[in-house]
């Protein structure tokens, strides 16, 4: 009896062990809120494969500069109508240590390499096929736009449709200055 | 010779069943692997589901079978790479790693409610055998107590 006693206070201790994971693992998804609240707050840190070439690229690596993280998917009708703009955002800042990223959101592979050769996009993009880091930022549809300044935080705004007037470049400089 | 036929019975019965697996894992058809997998951004199986990135997959799925890809090389370019899109896709659980807790749990229970129910079936059993194995009238009296009965009795009945 004593046994089946132990057995029955591990299955129950195994199983708040798992509920606690999996709640400490969903954890992430405030900065978008944040953000959206004017608060500054770290940028989660990822490392992703890209969406044309090989290997990964990690945000760490790109440190010391303002980095526009970009929330896309090929079968998105906004991205579509802001993909000229953030082209020529892109290569407007190229040389003021801006750099944008693409994150293809919860997306196969090739109608996301399609998309990014059918609209130009000159800037690197990377893979988040199960939309795990896009549910860090908090990220609830795409086109979502992030700025992340040079010290790797995030500062308002947070934009959330294709960028309206001078939005795009008011959060870049705002990241510069930061 | 009976054992010899038993177990040729049971190899002929094996092979029976594990060949449409095997033409399966070699052959997948469309509606199989649409109905094992699940549309990434609905949560719902993707013979189910309508989402762009549902038709998508079903794209992807129908191309590689034109290819010749086996079933396993199927699921597997859509949960790695170059799709990415992670365990979520599958519609059950797979048989390795952490998502074997996800099988080992629910058997895990069974098995210890069996084996609790069938502990408890074999206490009560032997405390009622036990209970059985009295003397018939009850339990024996204590002879002075039993002296001290028939002495009553007889100043009644005198």
């Amino acid at each position: 009896m004593r046994a089946l006693r132990i057995i029955v206070a591990g299955c129950v201790l195994a199983l708040l062990g798992l509920l606690v994971w999996d709640v400490a693992h969903r954890s992430g998804g405030k900065v978008a809120r944040d953000v959206d609240k004017g608060e500054i707050v770290k940028a989660p840190a990822f490392s992703l494969p890209r969406t044309t070439g090989s290997g990964k690229l990690s945000l760490a690596s790109l440190r010391g500069k303002v980095v526009v993280v970009n929330f896309w998917a090929s079968d998105c009708v906004p991205c579509k109508q802001e993909q000229r703009q953030l082209n020529t955002v892109a290569a407007k800042y190229a040389d003021k240590g801006v750099v944008f990223l693409g994150i293809d959101e919860i997306d196969l592979n090739g109608p996301a390499r399609a998309y990014l050769r059918h609209y130009h996009v000159r800037y690197p993009s990377v893979s988040d096929g199960d939309g795990a880091i896009a549910g860090l930022f908090g990220v609830t549809g795409t086109p979502e736009t992030f700025f992340i300044d040079r010290r790797g935080q995030v500062v308002p705004p947070h934009i959330v449709a294709p960028p309206q007037g001078d939005a795009l470049e008011a959060g870049i400089r705002r990241a510069l200055n930061a | 010779m009976t054992r010899a036929a038993l177990v040729a019975v049971a190899a002929a019965l094996a092979l029976v069943a594990a060949a449409p697996a095997s033409a399966s894992e070699k052959h997948p058809t469309q509606s199989e692997l649409e109905a094992m997998l699940v549309c990434p951004s609905c949560h719902v199986p993707l013979d189910e589901s309508d989402s762009p990135v549902a038709q998508q997959m079903k794209a992807f799925i129908r191309k590689r079978i034109a290819e010749g890809a086996t079933r396993s090389q199927i699921v597997d370019e859509l949960v790695g790479p170059p799709n990415n899109l992670g365990d979520a896709v599958l519609g059950v659980p797979r048989t390795h790693g952490f998502d074997l807790i996800a099988w080992i749990l629910p058997l895990g229970g069974i098995a210890v409610g069996a084996v609790g129910i069938g502990a408890g079936a074999w206490r009560w059993s032997r405390r009622r055998a036990s209970t059985s194995l009295l003397p018939a009238g009850g339990p024996q009296l204590d002879p002075e107590l039993d002296r001290r009965v028939d002495e009553a009795l007889a100043h009644f009945d005198g």
